[in-house]
């Protein structure tokens, strides 16, 4: 008897069905606070959009609010600092998240080499992750040691005000905070490392054979094997730069939760308009560089078909002459 | 330094009795030197970089000891004529350093070892068994990783502060005046970047071999026991680089601790993060000589270079996790 018992829990399906019960078990606390901290927050929010929500004797009332002058999505809109800061925010996305790609794969790439004392750059460039916390960081930004160039009376800068005042001071940010710009890099470049590392060297000895110069290696070969880990890269910046204390849209919502008078409501919306934003971010990311490159299949008309016969056929009785006369 | 003139004199040397000179060198040499030429480009570039990594922090070190005179003498640009160790006595001072250090070691520690279990315990679920819906749920915490803070932190606070006061304790004013919020949410695996924990465990619980697995369960170890002795007793080094990894998030936690703790307890980043309104009320004493303005740039530099040395000593001790860690577990994402 306990000879077939044990034969039965050594089978295939017997083990199966044991592990499923088990790993709920052990995933169990996880899930529980999934739902209670991350499904049910998040949902419960977009529900208070509609409302306005005042505290009364310690206990929330929730009065409708969303078919008067647009509810709490018509207040945000006509917010004086929210969809100014929203704009901010997202315009220092937008000039952010690529340069520290860009500027990581240059690092990585430069890494890559296998020259001496990579791995003491490796220590300097990743150490600001360690130390990077809000306070810090404000410190840091307001006392401007953060900004290294004197970008401002540099004539190209002077030219590009004139052109477009909106892209000079979206530059202009970038330069003045290109410190900690760099900052973020620290965590890309490793995983940028890290891809390269695993690309195969038969590739690139392939490509050298074929007589392609290393210009050609880095952009047929290098940039489409990491353009995956770009794209986690990108999500994992857009997300960073979000966290980073000093995002402006952080202070308002915070400041709008203690607000009494404006309510929760208020809050959840400016809260809610921020995912949105930042969901959409996400989303151009993926767009950009999260889609598998598919191969390409060109199609022939018939007479281009033809042609290339027959430059394959002259070709192979090319090649049997040049053999019959040797 | 002398000896690599002295080469160098003989290199040339040698190059100019040689046929040719410099032009039959280079073209016998070419593919070396033009290595070496890039090398040298190379590390300039890198070196210029690592400059531009380090010089707030120099820049920070180097005004945490500058005197009020100093701060306004334009001669004086990195190195201070006279060293002011006073101004770390006045933030140490300002920044209630005994507790804020205590506190802010005891809360992130305690943050960082719930976490590190409890996605032990998560990751092992993902990577060892098949259950069903596994997919979705592991998609769900991937994408879990995008959701902003905000969105979740304002019901979130709402629960805490409803819950604290149906059993009778009422938080005045900002924040809930506890750490209990935040260690029942690390509890339930929702911490700060808890999904990223998870991922590492996830990836690095995958490596280890199937047949482990299989001699243990013919052997009779019960599922626990399968996670204790083998994956945990083979996964320490990954469990390291979690918690320091952990320790150091929670450390700079600064947004959601806010909510929660607000002025209940002194933390160095909250303590930082309001210098200026604590400076009036704690630093009498340093207010005496000088501009007062000027002063608290530097007592304000001398504060945050308080506050991350706990974490700079962390990272060149454990260094190596930090950066392997984050290589070998890969969140590159396969």
């Amino acid at each position: 008897m306990a000879k077939k018992n044990m034969v039965k829990t050594l089978t295939n399906v017997s083990t199966i069905e044991n592990q499923n019960k088990i790993a709920y078990l052990f995933i169990l606390p996880w899930l529980l606070g999934f739902l209670a901290f991350v499904i049910y927050p998040f949902f419960h929010t977009i529900y208070n959009t509609a409302f306005h929500i005042t505290t009364e004797a310690n206990n929330l009332v929730y009065v409708f609010n969303l078919m008067e002058h647009g509810g709490n999505f018509g207040t945000a809109f006509r917010n004086l600092y929210f969809f100014p800061q929203l704009l901010d925010f997202i315009v220092m996305e937008v000039t952010y998240v690529p340069t520290i790609i860009i500027v990581a794969f240059i690092l990585a790439l430069l890494l890559n080499t296998g020259n001496k004392g990579q791995s003491t750059f490796r220590v300097i460039y990743f150490f600001p992750v360690i130390i990077m916390s809000g306070p810090v960081a404000g410190i840091l930004r307001y006392n401007g040691a953060g900004s290294l160039f004197d970008y401002v009376n540099n004539i190209i800068f002077k030219m590009l005000v004139s052109f477009s005042p909106r892209f000079a001071s979206a530059l202009s940010d970038l330069f003045a905070n290109f410190t900690m710009v760099l900052w973020f890099t620290g965590i890309p470049i490793i995983l940028f490392i890290n891809a390269l590392q695993k690309i195969n060297t038969n590739l690139y000895e392939a490509a050298k054979i074929d007589g392609a110069s290393s210009w050609q290696i880095l952009w047929k070969i290098k940039v489409p094997i990491v353009k995956s880990t770009g794209f986690i890269v990108s999500i994992f910046t857009i997300v960073q730069i979000g966290t980073y204390a000093l995002n402006p849209i952080y202070n308002t919502i915070k400041n709008s939760i203690y607000d009494t008078a404006a309510g929760i409501g208020l809050a959840s919306t400016f809260a809610f308009i921020y995912t949105v934003t930042v969901f959409t971010l996400v989303g151009l990311a993926y767009l950009l560089l999260g889609r598998e490159a598919k191969s390409k299949v060109i199609h022939l008309s018939s007479i281009q078909k033809a042609s290339l016969e027959a430059v394959h056929l002259k070709r192979q009785s090319k090649n049997k002459r040049t053999v019959n006369e040797s | 330094m002398k000896t690599l003139v002295l080469k160098l004199k003989n290199f040339l040397q040698l190059i100019k009795e040689k046929e040719g000179g410099f032009k039959e060198y280079y073209r016998t040499h070419k593919v070396r030197i033009n290595r070496v030429i890039s090398q040298i480009f190379v590390y300039i570039f890198l070196i210029t970089i690592a400059y531009v990594f380090v010089y707030p922090v120099m820049k920070m070190i180097s005004i945490s000891f500058m005197s009020s005179s100093d701060l306004v003498n334009p001669e004086v640009i990195w190195i201070p004529r006279q060293f002011s160790f006073n101004n770390y006595g006045v933030a140490w001072r300002v920044l209630n350093g005994k507790e804020s250090l205590f506190n802010s070691i005891k809360y992130s520690t305690l943050l960082a070892v719930l976490q590190t279990v409890i996605s032990a315990v998560t990751g092992f679920a993902f990577a060892r068994y098949e259950f069903r819906g596994k997919k979705v749920l592991y998609t769900i915490l991937l994408l879990s990783f995008i959701i902003p803070v905000p969105i979740l932190l304002i019901t979130q606070y709402n629960m805490f502060s409803n819950f604290y006061t149906e059993i009778g304790r009422i938080g005045a004013g900002k924040g809930l005046y506890t750490y209990e919020s935040q260690i029942v949410m690390a509890l339930f695996g929702q911490g700060v970047n808890s999904a990223i924990l998870i991922l590492i465990f996830v990836n690095f619980f995958k490596m280890i071999p199937n047949d482990l697995y299989e001699a243990g369960k013919i052997d009779g170890a019960n599922p626990l026991q399968l996670f204790w002795h083998i994956t945990i007793k083979l996964s320490l080094s990954t469990i390291v680089v979690v918690f320091l990894f952990s320790f150091v998030w929670n450390w700079n936690e600064a947004y959601v601790t806010d909510f929660f703790v607000g002025d209940g307890i002194d933390l160095f980043t909250n303590q930082l993060g309001k210098f200026d309104s604590l400076f009036g009320t704690r630093a009498s004493e340093g207010r005496t000589e000088g501009d007062a303005l000027q002063l608290v740039e530097s007592f304000k530099m001398a504060a945050t270079v308080i506050s991350i040395i706990p974490l700079l000593i962390l990272y060149f001790v454990g260094q190596k996790s930090f950066v392997e860690g984050i290589e070998k577990t890969g969140i590159t994402g396969e």
